[in-house]
């Protein structure tokens, strides 16, 4: 699925960096955005916050500039503000309000007139899915209908960006998959360009073509995950029974750099001839090969291969999630 | 075994079983059990689609305006604004209405004009500048319970609401600067407040003019003295609105802010009240903002002044309780996120 529309960046940093007195949250960030789906990935702490903070002119940049849709983030906030949707990672909604009224409370705030943003809020809950469900109050809606709704109010006034953090936090399955599906859908019928930044690598593939990867408030990776994907090493993923230690410990004595979870190793795929030595190994360490395939590199693996590249120690992105990412249950 | 199609399930009425097998007529005519039926197929197909909006947005005024519609509107409206509680409402309107009630006694005092009687009811309730000072800063119950009340019940959770849900986000992730935020958030309250203390004095002053059938000569006589009133009446709404908002910016809680405004009034009250009482001292009501007002009030409408120590002071202090209490509501709403509470 391709969801670039235009080449045109819509949005561009050049030299941004922001302290906070001693500390540098951003350190010289360059970016060109173009149109379509973005996901932006990250550590915690690694400077996501303070990117969208720049990006939607609330905060005063230490030096260098950027634009979003053509106007100067260090001048334009308001009009940026007016053009974008922002939809928080935390609860940003009146329990108090049926949802029909917040969305059309949020309407108000970008200016538009109540008959208009009610006539809106209703055509963007049903968007969301909430048609339903919208003149129930906030307070009685599980997590997934106040994502929708914070989605709703985000996208009430039809943003050119928009600027989606953690949008599936504590969602399930089923309203997850809605989320993604809705947020593909804006890109590719709305025509709309999606920022997302999330822990979940499924998600950020799942929706965008591109990512942005922030490290330390570096940008450390821009480039279309594809591209990305090429340029990580094959390999082959071969499942064992019956004793994959020594199957592993087989592999490596062939001189193999070997990744192994479980029943379930991987090794760089060298040449052609790879999987006849794996078979040879097998053999010699007497165990069963019951599935081997060529696997193919997702944006999980490329994430950690970057992170494994700059030196940070991250197994998984499951560790960067908190209770919050994960509804209170354990990381999947 | 006989197999039924789908449709064959469908039994239409939902029959018992009895009455399936043996048929009616035995006095089971009436009786009724639900029984297998097959799911309607009843409902919309959910066809998302993305409508986008051509429309144009609104300038400054039209989202500055829709803050302050949306925190007034909600005294009025069950729905669809900021919530007040139904309890909040009541004990608005019973202050309000409690307010007004010089208006009825006016009234009263009308219908026994002249004689002793009619003396009588015009020095307690007619305008003179004790009353006009009563009315918006009387000492017991209105000024010390009532206007205090109210505030407690207008400020709680005008902004601790939005650091608790969150909702700072909305405001700041639009084009709505943290300065009309604020000022929005402000003007709320000082019109909620203002249309009670000040609408109030404002009706007394007229209706007792209408009552008495009073003439232009009477409207120039007492027209200083009634605007001497209407200021200290704003001065008292600028005062407890500011500090009422203070309040709010420092807590998540709609209770804090709504029992820490009274704790400030009655406890600044009490102390200096009790330090007067043992030591003869009245400078300790300059921490008061009640008696600072009263005094400014006492000034402004000219009566005696019953504090000894001079007026400059309690201008002073009002001046910077006004300024402390913006102040700390200005930092505190500079530090509410977008991003992250």
């Amino acid at each position: 699925m391709s969801t670039e529309l235009n080449s045109g960046p819509v949005i561009t940093a050049h030299n941004l960096r922001k302290m906070y007195g001693p500390h540098l949250a951003l350190d010289d960030v360059n970016l060109e955005i173009p149109s379509g789906a973005v996901g932006i990935l990250g550590p915690n702490g690694a400077g996501k916050s303070t990117l969208f903070k720049c990006l939607l002119g609330l905060i005063k940049t230490t030096s260098g500039e950027g634009t979003v849709l053509g106007y100067d983030i260090r001048t334009e906030g308001d009009k940026i503000r007016s053009r974008i949707g922002y939809m928080p990672e935390y609860d940003a909604l009146d329990p108090g309000l049926a949802a029909v009224d917040q969305v059309r409370y949020s309407g108000e705030l970008l200016g538009m007139n109540p008959a208009h943003a009610t006539q809106r809020a209703h055509e963007v809950l049903e968007y969301v899915g909430l048609k339903d469900q919208r003149y129930r109050k906030i307070e009685t809606f599980s997590t997934g209908m106040k994502q929708a709704t914070k989605l709703a109010c985000a996208l009430v006034h039809d943003p050119e960006i928009l600027i989606c953090d953690e949008p599936t936090n504590g969602l399930d399955q089923r309203a997850r998959e809605f989320m993604l599906q809705t947020l593909r859908r804006t890109v590719s019928e709305g025509g709309r360009s999606v920022l997302m930044s999330s822990h979940v690598m499924d998600d950020v593939q799942d929706v965008c073509d591109r990512i942005v990867m922030i490290h330390k408030g570096k940008i450390v990776v821009q480039s279309r995950i594809d591209e990305l994907a090429k340029q990580v090493d094959r390999e082959i993923e071969i499942s064992i029974w019956g004793g994959a230690s020594r199957m592993q410990a087989a592999l490596e004595g062939r001189g193999f750099e070997v990744r192994r979870l479980g029943r379930v190793i991987r090794v760089d795929r060298v040449d052609d001839n790879t999987t006849f030595v794996i078979l040879e190994a097998a053999a010699e360490a007497g165990v069963q090969v019951r599935q081997m395939q060529e696997y193919e590199p997702d944006l999980e693996d490329i994430f950690l291969l970057i992170m494994d590249k700059l030196g940070a120690k991250v197994k998984g992105t499951s560790e960067l999630m908190t209770e919050s990412h994960t509804g209170g249950g354990p990381p999947e | 075994m006989v197999r039924l199609s789908d449709d064959e399930v469908d039994i239409g009425g939902g029959k018992t079983r009895m009455e399936v097998a043996y048929g009616s007529g035995d006095g089971d005519d009436e009786a009724q059990a639900i029984v297998a039926k097959k799911e309607a197929t009843l409902g919309a197909i959910f066809d998302q689609s993305y409508r986008p909006w051509e429309g144009e947005l609104g300038p400054r005024w039209v989202r500055n305006y829709a803050i302050f519609r949306h925190h007034v509107y909600g005294l009025f409206r069950g729905t669809g604004h900021r919530h007040y509680h139904p309890m909040v409402k009541l004990t608005i309107l019973i202050i309000l209405l409690y307010s007004l009630l010089p208006v009825l006694m006016l009234f009263l005092a009308s219908l026994t004009s002249g004689g002793e009687i009619g003396d009588l009811t015009a020095r307690m309730w007619g305008i003179n500048r004790y009353n006009l000072w009563g009315q918006v800063l009387g000492y017991f119950p209105r000024n010390l319970c009532c206007w205090p009340l109210l505030t407690a019940l207008v400020v709680g959770g005008m902004i601790s609401d939005d650091r608790r849900n969150g909702t700072s986000a909305i405001y700041f992730s639009r084009p709505v600067t943290r300065f009309d935020y604020t000022a929005m958030k402000y003007l709320s309250v000082a019109v909620v407040l203002g249309f009670v203390i000040v609408l109030s004095y404002f009706v007394y002053y007229t209706t007792a003019i209408i009552f008495n059938a009073e003439g232009w000569a009477y409207l120039v006589d007492t027209l200083p003295m009634f605007l001497g009133g209407l200021l200290a009446g704003i001065l008292v709404v600028i005062t407890y609105t500011s500090i009422g908002l203070a309040l709010s910016s420092i807590s998540q809680s709609r209770f804090f802010a709504a029992i820490a405004f009274l704790g400030l009034i009655y406890g600044t009250k009490l102390l200096a009240l009790l330090i007067d009482t043992q030591f003869d001292s009245s400078i300790l009501y300059i921490l008061s903002p009640y008696d600072c007002l009263a005094h400014i009030g006492q000034w402004l409408v000219g009566i005696d002044q019953n504090y000894e120590h001079p007026l400059s002071f309690s201008i002073v202090s009002i001046l910077a309780i006004n300024a402390a209490c913006i102040g700390l509501l200005t930092a505190r709403v500079s530090s509410l996120e977008v991003t992250r509470e």
